[in-house]
């Protein structure tokens, strides 16, 4: 298994075929060998390809179970779109009480810190200056879309901590001072729903190191939790619950929960790239926030869960329906919290570093003469069969020197002669 | 600057009422702009100004072709029309003065702040129009002096 970003290959299964690398919404796949291959500079952690991918050949990278043996105590932080995923008859803390006892000696809640961090970026959207609009945190692989593609739009970016990052935080925190353990003793594991909020524990953005030691994916807790809720279906009350911070499963919900209504919320990379061009071209000044999802329903149809995101959606609103309580989190407290800065971002979010151009301008427009050449030559018809996900991108390639005309099976076509 | 060299040139096309394609010419001429290494600010400046002229092309004009020039010194556009022309050039620099219908301020548009977005994105700025004929737009953003880039 060779890791790459944030999903490993088996290659004995990898048939070659090119279903991952015309899925890749950022053109980072290409197909060498019959062998996917990632270019991790371009990567989004986005999962397209482990959806895309009909011979289970592209894994998201998690922890092992090993890793939970080197912590005295270990708890479990899952994503609110576990709740979604064993139908509205069992209550979160049934779900809850079946996690733990598939591997951890605890659970933190993190649906409380969802409503605090909506009320701490209603704080920061009041006190902050522009550039408008800002731009949600939450979707990690939203984070590197915009790092990779979009730089102009960091400063947008909400500096606020995502909910999970401080749970787990405050569960060190917490665990570390109830148990009398050095803190590092105590493991905190997130329980995730796609591959980039793991992917976010390795290569965390505005933080030095992750709160976070480690990551499992619902869709492996699956099936382990499920036989754990048939066999002990003792019903327990779920108002310990926040029903505002439950709705993070899915999109909307982030802004359902906010003062601020001056909001948009967008999901799925086609709609989020239309949404982010339109910011760039200068419009949308007059939206304070956009919750945007590279998912197509946000969380709730992560590639990492198992329950079809209709079903899911359902879910949630049946528990939502059942607890709906409104507001719970006092506000005035989490205005104090947000001056004495506990939902700061340690370090500012920049926009990567860009080589400079060792091309003149010259010599880029002679490149770009040269690719429209070889389009012309090139049959149009994006088959992919040489790797490339595109005849323009397959041009580019052939300019850059990871490829030849030849790879192209028309071109060597008609090369044979009729 | 109109006697330099024209180094590169690639031509758009826009069509008058063609609201379902609006934008696709300025994210076009953007997307050469980025292959083409220009640096974020000038491909910045020039996208707010080409997706106003796109976007009057598609509210009021029949078919424009919007042309990207490059020079030693400036990114250059020139979008010409066929279509009613501009009766009163001065009126529709107007921040705020727009003839667009009901329906085109529904979808939005109409703001009448168009051509003086374009003129304030921009380092340079020319119309002209024919009533009757179209109208043609030519801005510029000037190139920041490298030797290293000429």
């Amino acid at each position: 298994m060779e890791s790459i970003h944030s999903v490993s290959l088996d290659e004995t299964r990898c048939v070659g075929c090119v279903a991952c690398c015309k899925a890749c919404p950022t053109k980072a796949i290409r197909v060498r060998s019959s062998l996917m291959r990632i270019d991790p500079g371009t990567c989004i952690d986005c999962g397209e390809c482990i959806r895309a991918c009909d011979y289970d050949a592209v894994h998201a990278r998690t922890s092992s179970p090993s890793h939970l043996k080197r912590f005295k105590y270990t708890v479990a932080i899952p994503s609110t779109t576990i709740y979604t995923q064993f139908g509205p008859d069992f209550t979160p803390p049934q779900v809850a009480r079946a996690l733990v006892a598939n591997g951890f000696d605890a659970f933190y809640d993190v649906s409380w810190m969802c409503e605090m961090v909506s009320r701490a970026v209603d704080a920061y959207l009041s006190d902050c200056g522009g550039p408008w609009p800002k731009i949600s945190v939450t979707c990690p692989a939203i984070i590197r879309l915009i790092l990779i593609r979009y730089p102009d739009l960091v400063p947008h970016l909400i500096p606020v901590h995502t909910p999970r990052e401080l749970a787990a935080k405050v569960a060190r925190r917490k665990y570390a001072a109830s148990l009398g353990m050095q803190p590092d003793q105590i493991g905190i594991f997130y329980i995730t729903p796609c591959s980039a909020m793991m992917q976010s524990i390795v290569a965390p953005v505005g933080l030095a190191e992750s709160n976070f030691d480690g990551a499992f994916s619902i869709a492996e807790m699956y099936g382990p939790m499920l036989r754990t809720l048939k066999s002990d279906p003792e019903a327990l009350p779920d108002e310990r619950f926040n029903p505002s911070g439950l709705a993070w499963a899915m999109s909307g919900g982030e802004t359902s929960g906010m003062r601020n209504k001056n909001s948009l919320s967008v999901t799925g990379v086609h709609d989020v790239t239309h949404v982010f061009n339109t910011i760039e071209a200068g419009k949308f000044q007059n939206v304070d926030f956009i919750e945007a999802y590279i998912c197509p329903d946000g969380c709730v149809s992560g590639q990492l869960l198992i329950e079809g995101r209709y079903a899911a959606r359902r879910t949630l609103q049946r528990i939502q329906a059942r607890l709906k309580g409104e507001s719970r989190v006092a506000e005035e407290k989490v205005r104090s919290m947000f001056r004495d800065h506990f939902f700061d971002m340690e370090d500012e979010i920049k926009a990567p570093v860009i080589e400079p151009m060792t091309e003149t301008l010259q010599q880029a427009i002679r490149r770009r003469q040269e690719k429209h050449r070889l389009l012309e030559e090139l049959p149009r018809k994006d088959c992919a069969a040489c790797g490339a996900p595109d005849c323009t991108t397959f041009a580019e390639d052939i300019l850059a020197g990871q490829a030849v005309l030849e790879d192209c099976v028309f071109v060597k076509l008609k090369m044979l002669g009729p | 600057m109109m006697d330099e060299p024209v180094l590169y040139r690639e031509s758009f096309t826009i069509r008058g009422s063609d609201f379902e394609h609006g934008g696709d010419a300025a994210a076009a001429v953007k997307a050469a702009m980025k292959d083409l290494g220009l640096d974020a600010a000038t491909i910045r400046r020039l996208s707010i100004a080409n997706f106003e002229a796109e976007m009057n092309v598609i509210m009021y004009a029949y078919d424009a072709r919007m042309d990207l020039l490059i020079t030693p010194s400036a990114i250059r556009v020139v979008v010409a029309d066929h279509g009613p022309g501009i009766e009163n050039i001065d009126l529709a620099m107007q921040e705020g003065y727009s003839t667009a219908t009901a329906e085109m301020r529904a979808r939005g548009f109409g703001a009448g702040m168009g051509l003086p977005n374009i003129k304030r994105s921009t380092d340079s700025f020319e119309i002209e129009s024919t009533p009757g004929q179209g109208t043609t737009l030519r801005y510029a953003v000037q190139l920041a002096q490298d030797p290293a880039k000429t």
